[in-house]
């Protein structure tokens, strides 16, 4: 786990981002239970700390793509193990907490909230899996269209992005941050049904079309990263506010226009 | 295996020291011996009133009155039924009226009167009355009710006397009782909807039962033995009397006048009649205990 | 008791007791809170109102220090109110006023109004004798009366009320089966009533606060006194009880806050910081002060 994304990444120790942050605490706060906070803390940097085992597959596997690097992409799937291990690691430490300490309020929205985030995070790492195991499925020497590797390396980027600001985010209990998430989410979503649309049209040649598909699926895994990402940023907003609430609609539908604009649910927040 | 007894030597400071032990005995010693030595008058006292008191008793020693005759040997001197009798009644009706009063006033000052200054007041004159001699009540009644209004002596007014003596002493244990009541007791039964009144006469005062009739006991058994007062007050007379308003015989009265006659068999008497006044108040301390274990619910 | 909900308890009430006969009450609709299964020893309290109590600036005194600080504070019928903050907060006086115990002590004094249902039992024409009996007591540590028998015990409320009680029996079973305490003594009603264990004494305190038939019943701290599994045994009597009275509990223990009170209320330094549906106060409390009580940050 890289020294630099620990949980001090907002400096200092993590406040509770209450609704009135900033009001005066009553004296002796943060005293008592030091124990416990340091097990949250420790909880909290673990479980977040998968999100920078999901950054490091990330650019391996888009290299291993990138370059049709079969034995990069074998190793990313054994390092899924890691990601694994850390999910499991995470789970038992919250429900150890949940069962010795009896978190209440701020404390318990947060222990819920990781039990969530950790859940995405291994999701992601499983999304890292499959690109990866369609890599090799596409042979030696794919015959590849440089306009759709395009698409799928700024998806990538996107994605690697998504992943690094969620990290921010609810390490800083920065709402604005997890709100931000959606823009970025839509741009992958416009991606891959730019994808999906060069696909179609991708001529006759069957090998070709074979190869499409498989980067539809690509694409596919991609996107269900950022979604993972943006769940994690509605996370952040639950331990925030105490409110759960859908960021926007993320998933569409297949056959819709490119240009169509993107789904407007009740629940989504105004444009910044 | 490795070392699973410790080291001798590390237990040693768990041993207590010579010196520990001798100062502990020496201690002990001293306290026994004390305890000894403060038993021995009583021991004394209890040996002597048997030798020269069980003597006297007899069937006829109970039953008769003295006669007076206290010169002639030959004549009989008669035993100390008009002494128990007047003791008793005399002392009955001081009780009668220092324990209802004695009680009513320690509550009132656990109750009612509190810390407040009159409170306080109240109780450094009772403090001050509770070491005033008994002769002192005696003379007091004695001028008021005897001289004052030109009447003679009489059984009352030796109860006023002895009286007056019991309150002090009633109020200061009765007090100190109820104030051992804990307060919790009495805020239980306020918070059922009880008038304080109802609090007091059915909760606290039940409970305090047994030890307030230590502190009763105490009192009449002082005044059972208290002579000076009497004799200013109820006097004497040899004749069994159950008229208050006359002159009243009373033991320690009696054996006042015995004890300095010529006539063995009549200092007999009042061996006799001490050892029936201290075997009084025995039954009436056991009497007491007993009430009160029953009513205490063990 | 009559529950018709007409009037306050007058039709028990010697004239001249509490003021305002005449008073109506609001009719309290009856709780519609749907049967859970019974614990093993089973109330039978039958079905009736409880009130409402209100305080409007609630003001305690000791001599002249200020130990409650201006409260507003609903306590709703036939709920459960958690009194929660640290020690010194006042919730203890603050609770003693309502069925004005505060005032015995020495010194001490109150302003402000206390409403049950529509009447300040502050009023200066209420008599106060007749507003213990309406608002119950338990304290903390059990205290039955020592002298008395069980049954006496349960008995003592109403024979302390000078009320022409009749055939006490029946009214000692119904209170004992509030408490849940019947199965367990009913073999041996004429022991002393301090021979019970702690969980069991508490309970017996519980069962003479229900004899009289209160509408509210105010808990200081009812199981600090007592080990788990007789804590528990209360916890589960208040959940029954609640369908017949009002009930306020100050408690140190969060937890039992928790799982036992419909709303809870914070207090810090005198003052109701926040109050609210437990849910609320426990997931998501408003107050930052109550964010760092409730998790522990100080207290």
């Amino acid at each position: 786990m890289s020294p630099a994304s620990s949980a001090n990444d907002a400096g200092g120790p993590i406040s509770l981002g209450g609704p009135n942050d900033g009001a005066p605490r009553a004296a002796g706060a943060q005293h008592g239970r030091v124990h416990f906070q340091q097990q949250l803390q420790e909880l909290e940097t673990n479980a977040l700390g998968g999100l920078d085992l999901i950054v490091e597959q990330l650019d391996r596997v888009l290299e291993a793509l990138n370059h049709q690097d079969v034995e990069l992409a074998q190793m990313v799937i054994a390092d899924d193990d890691r990601v694994d291990g850390r999910y499991l690691e995470v789970h038992q430490g919250i429900l150890s907490l949940l069962a010795l300490q009896a978190p209440v309020a701020g404390d318990l929205r947060l222990v819920a909230a990781l039990l969530h985030t950790i859940k995405h995070i291994e999701r992601m790492g499983d999304q890292c899996v499959n690109i990866a195991k369609l890599i090799p499925l596409s042979g030696h020497e794919p015959p590849v269209r440089r306009e759709v590797l395009d698409a799928l390396r700024k998806m990538g980027a996107l994605a690697r992005s998504e992943v690094i600001q969620s990290k921010a985010a609810f390490a800083g209990r920065d709402i604005g941050l997890a709100e931000d998430l959606v823009r970025q989410d839509r741009e992958i979503n416009r991606l891959n049904r730019e994808i999906f649309r060069m696909a179609l049209d991708i001529g006759d040649d069957a090998d070709t079309r074979e190869w499409a598909m498989h980067m539809i699926l690509v694409a596919r895994a991609l996107e269900r990263i950022g979604d993972n990402a943006v769940d994690i940023g509605e996370q952040v907003a639950f331990v925030v506010t105490g409110l759960f609430r859908e960021f926007s609609d993320s998933s569409h539908p297949a056959g819709v226009r490119a240009d169509a604009a993107p789904d407007a649910s009740p629940e989504t927040f105004p444009d910044r | 295996m490795s070392a699973q007894s410790p080291a001798p030597d590390q237990l040693a400071r768990f041993n207590v020291s010579p010196a520990r032990r001798r100062k502990d005995k020496i201690a002990r010693n001293t306290i026994l011996a004390g305890t000894l030595l403060a038993l021995i008058p009583l021991a004394l006292i209890v040996y002597y009133l048997l030798l020269k008191g069980l003597g006297s008793w007899s069937l006829s020693f109970f039953t008769t009155d003295p006669t007076g005759n206290t010169f002639f040997k030959s004549s009989s001197i008669g035993g100390i039924k008009s002494a128990i009798l007047g003791t008793v009644e005399i002392v009955a009706l001081a009780s009668a009226i220092a324990v209802p009063i004695g009680v009513g006033v320690a509550v009132w000052l656990v109750e009612y009167g509190k810390s407040s200054w009159f409170a306080q007041m109240v109780r450094f004159f009772v403090d001050v009355l509770t070491g005033v001699p008994s002769i002192v009540f005696g003379l007091f009644i004695y001028i008021v009710l005897v001289v004052g209004t030109g009447s003679s002596f009489a059984g009352y007014k030796g109860s006023l006397a002895l009286s007056l003596l019991m309150l002090p002493v009633v109020i200061r244990s009765a007090e100190v009782i109820l104030m051992l009541i804990p307060g919790a007791l009495r805020e239980s039964a306020l918070a059922l909807g009880a008038p304080r009144w109802r609090v007091i006469f059915s909760v606290v005062l039940p409970t305090a039962l047994p030890g307030m009739v230590t502190g009763v006991l105490l009192a009449i058994a002082r005044a059972a033995g208290e002579t000076a007062p009497l004799l200013f007050t109820a006097a004497a007379t040899n004749k069994t009397n159950f008229n208050l308003g006359q002159f009243m015989n009373s033991l320690p009265v009696q054996i006042y006048s015995d004890v300095t006659s010529p006539t063995t068999a009549v200092v007999n008497r009042a061996w006799g009649a001490a050892l029936t006044l201290v075997v009084m108040i025995l039954l009436l301390n056991l009497i007491a205990r007993l009430i009160a274990r029953r009513s205490r619910l063990a | 008791m009559t529950s018709d909900g007409t009037s306050l308890r007058t039709a028990d009430m010697e004239p001249d007791e509490l003021l305002e006969s005449g008073q109506a009450r609001s009719p309290m609709p009856p709780p519609t809170r749907p049967q859970t299964s019974a614990p093993a020893a089973a109330a039978v309290a039958p079905a009736k109102p409880g009130l409402s109590v209100r305080l409007e600036k609630l003001r305690a005194f000791y001599g002249s220090s200020e130990q409650v600080k201006g409260i507003d504070l609903d306590f709703h019928a036939n709920e459960v109110t958690a009194i929660i903050g640290p020690s010194g907060c006042g919730k203890s006086t603050m609770v003693r006023c309502i069925n004005r115990m505060h005032e015995e002590i020495p010194g001490a004094r109150a302003e402000g109004r206390v409403l049950l249902d529509e009447l300040d039992v502050y009023d200066s024409s209420v008599d106060v004798v007749a507003v213990r009996r309406a608002i119950g007591m338990v304290f903390q540590k059990p205290n039955p009366f020592p002298t008395m028998s069980i049954f006496d015990n349960v008995a003592s409320g109403l024979r302390l009320s000078s009320r022409r009680s009749g055939d006490l029996r029946p009214k000692v079973e119904t209170a004992l089966r509030g408490a849940g305490l019947w199965d367990e003594v009913s073999e041996r009603l004429d022991e002393p009533g301090a021979g019970l264990s702690g969980g069991q004494q508490q309970r017996l305190c519980i069962a003479r606060s229900l004899a009289v038939n209160p509408e509210v019943i105010l808990m200081d701290e009812p199981c600090s006194a007592l080990d788990p599994i007789a804590t528990l045994k209360i916890e589960e009597l208040i959940a029954e009880l609640k369908q017949s009275v009002t009930i306020v509990i100050v408690t140190h223990n969060m937890q039992q806050a928790a799982r036992v009170a419909d709303r809870t209320a914070f207090m810090l330094s005198g003052e109701l910081v926040e109050v609210g549906p437990t849910q609320e106060i426990f997931t998501n409390p408003t107050d930052p002060r109550t964010e760092e009580y409730v998790t522990g940050k100080f207290g």
